[in-house]
């Protein structure tokens, strides 16, 4: 049930540098429950308290956008972390 | 107007493409675009919509040049660090371009005077590096229903999307809200030198093809460029019906100041000290003898705090200041009491950007007397007085 988590830049010093990495589930909450175990913290940078994607994240399963935790993620989808960026 | 002579020399290879030709290059020359930001992005942007012919080519920044700026920001030279960056770009537009006109606005923008600033342009380029002026400014293009190429770096990636007024999703539609803090910018995280060249070209690219009424646009696409791994994505950004500035009931109807900044006043930011790291060594050393108490308080992101802070920090996200000012305020009263005066406040952060945006908003909200800053940040500190002092990434 693996899938590809490709990481936004300034989430990856979480990832030691990676920019993409592998995780499982079935849904979004799943992976995303996955990726933190291996990288502690990363999960509250993108979800808040109260399990919503923060408002300057943005998620896409494949190239369609996530508005739930509870969509469903296929073996070899692709997960996109996207951040705001601000620099110009 | 007919192309003189020289313009036909000069613009040949567009006049060769049946897409732009003559009636195309003369739409170019009718057209006026303002680029926000003299910087990374802003560039290659100018350079190339003045090559191109863009009639009349605005720029807005109230920076001067710095030498680290020269890495990548390639509309200046050594000979203008230290100058106005506008004027210096309009000397250098001018030289490529002799037939154009180049406006030099030297101001920052706020929510008093970007409406009266934009409304004259046909495009809006945003290159700029802090990201409420990013909001001010789209909703600022929303509100004057001005089409609106936004770009913005970071590291290795770079970002592109292009509004278009009724036609497609905006800025907020993107990303809804996003604070200060939250998006670090390339003072803190650094950026690869060319990386600007390609996305500020992109946005070059956008603009003359709205301005031509050619090809496809990234309207409701969101374009990322990943250099460390030459990718490039596109993903789909649906208009938000409930899009507090676009969406159907908005509620941003005029343009808003989020930062604090642009309503400190002169005066005000001069009431801010600053510290280098040794001072602060020597002041933190002296703390128990000291009748003025001092509070440290550290805005980096919560990641960031866990990997290394310096003693008795407190941690507010600078995201989180405005909305936990009260609480800072209920620190001071805590640790001042059994001493003589309220503690001094030091901010302190990575490189010393986001502490003094904190200091400036402790002014604002009359936090403390005088807000310290220590200049150069924790990246500073690790440098002159602790080498075994981890400074996280942002």
């Amino acid at each position: 049930m693996a899938c590809t988590v490709r990481v936004a830049s300034p989430l990856r010093s979480y990832t030691a540098g990676a920019a993409s990495v592998d995780a499982v589930g079935h849904d979004i909450a799943a992976v995303l429950a996955d990726l933190d175990t291996n990288y502690r913290g990363i999960r509250f940078r993108m979800i808040d308290e109260h399990d919503r994607i923060r408002p300057h994240i943005r998620l896409y399963v494949n190239h369609d956008a996530v508005t739930s935790l509870q969509q469903a993620v296929h073996p070899g989808d692709t997960l996109h972390l996207i951040c705001a960026l601000s620099g110009g | 107007m007919a192309m003189t002579a020289t313009e036909k020399q000069r613009y040949a290879r567009h006049l060769s493409l049946a897409e732009i030709g003559a009636a195309g290059q003369s739409r170019l020359k009718n057209s006026k675009v303002v680029v926000i930001g003299a910087g990374g992005l802003g560039s290659p942007s100018a350079l190339y919509l003045a090559a191109a012919g863009v009639g009349k080519l605005a720029l807005v920044d109230y920076d001067v040049v710095d030498l680290s700026n020269l890495q990548r920001q390639v509309l200046f030279t050594n000979a203008d660090v230290a100058q106005s960056k506008v004027a210096a770009a309009a000397k250098r537009l001018a030289a490529l371009n002799p037939d154009i006109e180049v406006v030099a606005h030297d101001l920052q923008l706020t929510a008093d005077n970007i409406l009266d600033t934009l409304r004259e342009y046909d495009v809006v380029i945003d290159g700029t590096d802090r990201v409420s002026t990013r909001y001010l400014i789209n909703d600022a293009c929303v509100i004057l229903g001005k089409p609106l190429v936004s770009a913005a770096i970071h590291r290795f990636e770079g970002q592109a999307l292009t509004y278009l007024p009724e036609r497609g999703p905006c800025y907020r539609c993107l990303f809804p809200n996003a604070k200060d803090g939250q998006v670090p910018n390339c003072a803190d995280a650094g950026v690869l030198g060319v990386l600007p060249g390609v996305m500020g070209s992109i946005q070059a690219t956008e603009a003359i093809k709205l301005i031509l009424g050619i090809g496809e646009l990234l309207t409701g696409r969101l374009l990322t460029y990943d250099a460390l791994t030459t990718r490039f994505d596109e993903f789909t950004v649906a208009r938000r019906t409930d899009c507090a500035v676009c969406g159907e009931h908005p509620t941003i109807l005029t343009p808003q100041d989020a930062v604090p900044k642009s309503k400190t006043t002169a005066a005000q930011r001069a009431l801010i000290s600053h510290s280098t790291p040794r001072q602060l060594q020597l002041r933190l050393g002296s703390a128990a003898e000291s009748t003025t108490p001092i509070l440290l308080v550290d805005v980096r992101e919560p990641h960031e705090f866990e990997r290394g802070h310096l003693a008795g920090c407190v941690n507010v996200p600078i995201g989180e200041l405005a909305a936990r000012m009260d609480e800072l305020v209920a620190s001071l009263s805590g640790s001042s009491r059994g001493r003589s005066s309220r503690p001094d406040v030091v901010f302190v952060c990575r490189s010393g950007g986001r502490s003094l945006q904190a200091c400036e908003m402790a002014v604002g909200a009359r936090l403390t007397a005088v807000p310290i800053n220590l200049d150069g940040g924790l990246l500073a500190w690790a440098r002159d007085v602790d080498p075994e002092f981890v400074v996280a990434p942002v």
